[in-house]
C-alpha cells in the first residue's frame, strides 16, 4: 500500500512538473512595458549655444505634449511618452556628464540632441553603449560617419545646406532674368560653417561655376569691415555666406557701414539673418537676405500648423531652426515607436527591434513628415535620412518667408536684393 | 619603501587606497563613473597648476594651451602613424615642455609677471586654438574621431568603460601629488615659495628667479600636456576647442580655492568644487538653466570672502581636531609634515 502511494505520488509529481514546465515554454517572457516611456532632451542650455538649446527643448516639449494629447504610442495601449530635460553645457565634457547622468537617472529610450557636432561626438559613445537611441540635431556631415549603431539623424547635412543655397542662386537669378557671373563663399570657422561652404562649392564646381574667392572668419568676430573690404576688392555677383549667430548681425552692418553690397547674399546654415533675434538686432541690415532652414515653418499640414500656434502662443515668433529639428526628430521617433509596438509586440522597447523599426521606416505621411521640409523619411545604413529637406526663407519687410523650393514657397523671392542699389 | 610607508605617508596612504576602491562600489553605475573620473583629472591638473601658480606665484592661465598640444600630438600619432597612446601622451608632455620653453624663455628673461604672465598665458590659448582650426593637416574645424575600442582598447587607449581610465588618471594623481610634496620640501620648492611671496626679495637672497620659474613651468607643462593626450582618449575625438580658456581659468579656481602652495589642497578643491557644480547642473540645469552657475559663482564668491586661504587650512584645522579628539597628538605632528 505504502510502495502504491508512493508511486502514485512520483507520477503525480512528475506530470505535474512536466505540465508547469511545458506551460512556462508555451507563453512567451514579454516584459512589462513601463508606465511611461521615457525621452530626454540634452541641449546646451547655457553657455554660448544656449540661444539654440533653448529653443529645441520647447520644440521637443511640444512635440511630446502633442504626440500625449493625440493618444500617446497606440500600438503600445496608448503609453504615454514623459520628457526629461538636462542642461549638456558648453564643452565636451559636460555633455558627456550630462548624458551619462540622464541615463542613469532616467534610462530614456532616446535622446534628442544635443546640437552641437562635438558634443555629439562625444556623447554618441556613451548612447550606443547603453543602447539609447540618439536622435541627433547637428549638420556636420562626419556625426554619422562613426559606425554608431543608434545615432539616426532625420534632418539634412550641412551639406545639402549648401547645395540648396547655391541651387536657389543659380534658378531664381534666371527667373528674374539676373546674370551672375560668379560669386564668393564666405563662412565662420566651425565645422558647420566649413561643411555648409564645402556643399555650396562642390555644386558650383559641377557647374563650373566660378568662385571668386573664399573667406573664413573666427565666429566669435566683432568687426567684419576688413572682411567686406576684401569682398569688395573682388567684387563677386553674389556672395553664399554661413554665419554661426552674432556674426551675422555684425556682417550685416559691416555691409550697411562699408557701403557696399552684391547683388544677392544668400545665407547657409540655419542661422543667423532670418531668425526673430538677428532681424531684431539688426533691422534694415537683414532685408532682402536669405537663409537655408532644415525646417519649413509654412508648411501647410494640420500637425505643422499646430506646432507653429503652439510654438507661437510662447515664445511670439514662429519656430526656429532649432525648435522645428526637434519637433520632428521626437514625430519619428513616434513613428518608430508605433512601428516596434506593432511589429515586435512581445518587446517593442529592446534596442535590436526599436532599431529595426528605425531602419524599417519609409515614412510619406503622418505627422513628422507632416512637419518634414521634404515628403518623406527613410534612413540609410549610417542613419543618415535619405531624402533630406531644406527649404530658403528671405526677410521680406522685416518677416522671414519661405521663398524656395517653389514647391514649398510662401511668397516669391524678391531678386536681386533691392536694398542694395549700389551695385 | 620604508620610507614610504612609515607613519609620515599613512594618510597619504590610506586616502588613495580609499579611492582606488570607488569602482568596487559605483562601477556599474557609469555616470558616478564619469564623474569621479573627471573629478580626478580636474585634481591632476589643478595639482600640477600648483607648481608653478601655488608655489611660484605666476597666475598662469595656459593649461589649455598645454591641453591642447598633449591631445592633438597624441590623437595625431594614434590616427597617422598608429602610435599608442600609451607612448604619445608622453611625447605630448615633451611637445608641451618644448612649446613652455619657447614662451617661458623670454617670458622670465623679461621678468613678466603677475597680471602680465597671466594675460600673456591666457593669450597663448587662443593663439593656439586659432594656429590649430587654421592647420588642416593636424586640426581644422571639423571634428577628428580618434577609433578604438573593441580588441584595440588596450592599445588605442579606448576603452568602453571608464574604470581603466579611472585608475591611470588616479596614477597619474598620486604621483603629481607626490611630486608636489616632493618639490615643497626641496631646495627648488623653497625658491619657488620665496619667488611666490616676493621675487624681489628673493632674488636679493639669491634666488635664481628665471631659472627656477623655467623648472616649474616645465614640470607644470609636462604634466598637462601628459593629461591632454588622456583627455583626448576619454572623450573620443580631437577639435581646436580643447584650446580652452574656460578649463584653463577652471583649473586656477581650484588651484586658488584649495590653497596656494599647498600639497593637497587643489585636490580638495577638485573634489568639492567639481562634484558641486555637476551636481547643481543635473539637478537645476535642466529646469532652470543658469541657476547652477550662479550658485557655483556666488559659492565661490563665499570661499573668496570667508577662506581666503582656499579650503586647505580649514580641512587641516578639521583634521587636527579629530585627531586631537582621539588623543593622538603623535599622529598631528605627522599629519601636519605630510602636508
Amino acid at each position: 500500500m505504502n510502495k502504491k502511494f508512493q508511486q502514485v505520488l512520483l507520477t503525480l509529481i512528475v506530470a505535474s512538473t512536466l505540465l508547469m514546465s511545458s506551460c512556462t515554454a508555451a507563453s512567451p517572457k514579454t516584459p512589462a512595458l513601463p508606465d511611461e516611456i521615457v525621452v530626454a532632451v540634452v541641449q546646451p542650455l547655457t553657455g554660448s549655444f544656449a540661444v539654440f538649446g533653448n529653443e529645441a527643448k520647447i520644440g521637443a516639449e511640444l512635440a511630446i505634449q502633442h504626440i500625449n494629447e493625440s493618444g500617446g504610442i497606440k500600438s503600445m495601449g496608448g503609453k504615454k511618452l514623459k520628457l526629461v530635460v538636462e542642461d549638456a553645457g558648453e564643452k565636451p565634457d559636460t555633455a558627456k556628464l550630462a548624458v551619462e547622468s540622464v541615463i542613469s537617472k532616467n534610462r530614456p529610450v532616446a535622446i534628442l540632441g544635443l546640437y552641437i557636432s562635438r558634443f555629439v561626438m562625444a556623447a554618441s559613445e556613451v548612447t550606443d553603449r547603453e543602447k539609447v537611441f540618439l536622435l541627433a540635431d547637428a549638420l556636420v556631415p562626419q556625426v554619422t560617419q562613426m559606425g554608431r549603431q543608434y545615432l539616426f539623424r532625420p534632418g539634412p547635412t550641412a551639406s545639402d545646406h549648401g547645395k540648396l543655397a547655391y541651387a536657389f542662386l543659380k534658378e531664381t537669378a534666371a527667373e528674374n532674368g539676373v546674370e551672375i557671373k560668379n560669386m564668393a563663399v564666405l563662412n565662420e570657422d566651425s565645422a558647420n560653417g566649413r561643411a555648409n561652404t564645402l556643399g555650396a562649392t562642390e555644386a558650383a564646381l559641377m557647374d563650373q561655376f566660378p568662385i571668386v574667392t573664399a573667406l573664413e572668419y573666427p565666429y566669435d568676430i566683432t568687426d567684419a569691415t576688413q572682411i567686406v573690404e576684401q569682398l569688395k576688392n573682388v567684387n563677386p555677383d553674389v556672395v553664399i555666406h554661413t554665419p554661426y549667430f552674432n556674426d551675422a548681425i555684425v556682417f550685416a552692418k559691416a555691409f550697411q557701414e562699408v557701403g557696399w553690397y552684391p547683388k544677392f547674399i544668400a545665407g547657409a546654415g540655419g542661422c543667423g539673418y532670418t531668425d526673430p533675434e538677428s532681424i531684431k538686432a539688426a533691422g534694415e541690415g537683414v532685408e532682402g537676405i536669405t537663409m537655408t532652414y532644415s525646417y519649413n515653418p509654412a508648411k501647410d499640414t494640420p500637425q505643422n500648423k499646430k506646432f507653429v500656434e503652439a510654438f507661437k502662443a510662447i515664445k511670439g515668433y514662429i519656430p526656429t531652426e532649432a525648435a522645428g529639428m526637434n519637433y520632428y526628430d521626437a514625430m519619428v521617433l513616434y513613428e518608430a515607436l508605433e512601428y516596434s509596438g506593432k511589429n515586435f509586440p512581445d518587446d517593442p522597447l529592446k534596442p535590436e527591434n526599436l532599431r529595426a523599426a528605425f531602419m524599417a521606416l519609409d515614412l510619406k505621411s503622418g505627422p513628422a513628415v507632416e512637419t518634414y521640409p521634404s515628403e518623406c523619411i527613410k534612413f540609410d545604413g549610417k542613419g543618415d535620412n535619405t531624402c533630406p529637406g531644406v527649404v530658403v526663407m528671405q526677410v521680406q519687410k522685416g518677416e522671414p518667408k519661405v521663398v524656395y523650393p517653389v514647391a514649398e514657397q510662401e511668397v516669391k523671392p524678391v531678386f536681386p536684393n533691392p536694398h542694395y542699389s549700389q551695385k | 619603501m620604508k620610507q614610504i610607508l612609515s607613519t609620515k605617508y599613512l594618510p597619504f596612504i590610506s586616502i588613495f587606497s580609499l579611492i582606488a576602491l570607488i569602482p568596487l562600489v559605483i562601477s556599474k553605475d557609469q555616470y558616478a563613473m564619469v564623474l569621479v573620473t573627471t573629478v580626478l583629472l580636474y585634481a591632476v591638473l589643478a595639482s600640477a597648476w600648483n607648481i608653478i601658480g601655488g608655489m611660484a606665484g605666476q597666475l598662469d592661465l595656459g593649461a589649455g594651451a598645454y591641453i591642447g598640444l598633449g591631445a592633438f600630438t597624441t590623437g595625431t600619432l594614434l590616427t597617422r602613424w598608429n602610435i599608442t597612446p600609451w607612448i604619445g601622451m608622453f611625447i605630448g608632455g615633451f611637445v608641451s615642455v618644448s612649446f613652455a620653453i619657447l614662451i617661458g624663455l623670454p617670458l622670465f628673461r623679461f621678468k613678466i609677471k603677475e597680471l602680465w604672465y597671466a594675460l600673456t598665458s591666457s593669450a597663448l590659448v587662443e593663439v593656439l586654438r586659432i594656429v590649430f582650426l587654421m592647420w588642416d593637416e593636424v586640426g581644422g574645424p571639423t571634428e577628428k574621431y580618434l577609433p578604438g575600442g573593441g580588441d584595440n582598447a588596450l592599445y588605442s587607449l579606448r576603452f568602453s568603460t571608464y574604470i581603466p581610465y579611472f585608475y591611470i588618471i588616479l596614477i597619474f594623481l598620486v604621483i603629481v601629488i607626490y611630486l608636489n610634496h616632493r618639490i615643497r620640501n626641496s631646495k627648488l620648492g623653497f625658491s619657488l615659495l620665496a619667488l611666490g611671496e616676493d621675487e624681489d626679495a628673493a632674488e636679493v637672497l639669491g634666488v635664481d628667479a628665471r631659472g627656477n620659474k623655467l623648472k616649474a613651468l616645465m614640470i607644470y607643462s609636462f604634466i598637462v600636456g601628459t593629461v591632454g593626450g588622456l583627455y583626448a582618449c576619454l572623450y573620443g575625438f580631437l577639435h581646436p576647442s580643447f584650446f580652452s580658456t574656460e578649463i584653463s581659468t577652471e583649473v586656477v579656481i581650484l588651484g586658488i580655492v584649495g590653497g596656494m602652495g599647498i600639497t593637497y589642497g587643489p585636490f580638495l578643491a577638485a573634489i568639492f568644487l567639481v562634484s558641486f557644480r555637476e551636481y547643481l547642473r543635473a539637478a537645476l540645469g535642466g529646469e532652470l538653466a543658469g541657476l547652477y552657475l550662479a550658485v557655483y559663482a556666488v559659492v565661490l564668491i563665499v570661499v573668496a570672502l570667508f577662506q581666503p586661504r582656499g579650503i586647505a587650512p580649514l580641512f587641516r584645522r578639521l583634521f587636527e581636531k579629530v585627531i586631537r579628539s582621539l588623543g593622538g597628538r603623535e599622529h598631528e605632528s605627522s599629519a601636519k609634515a605630510s602636508s
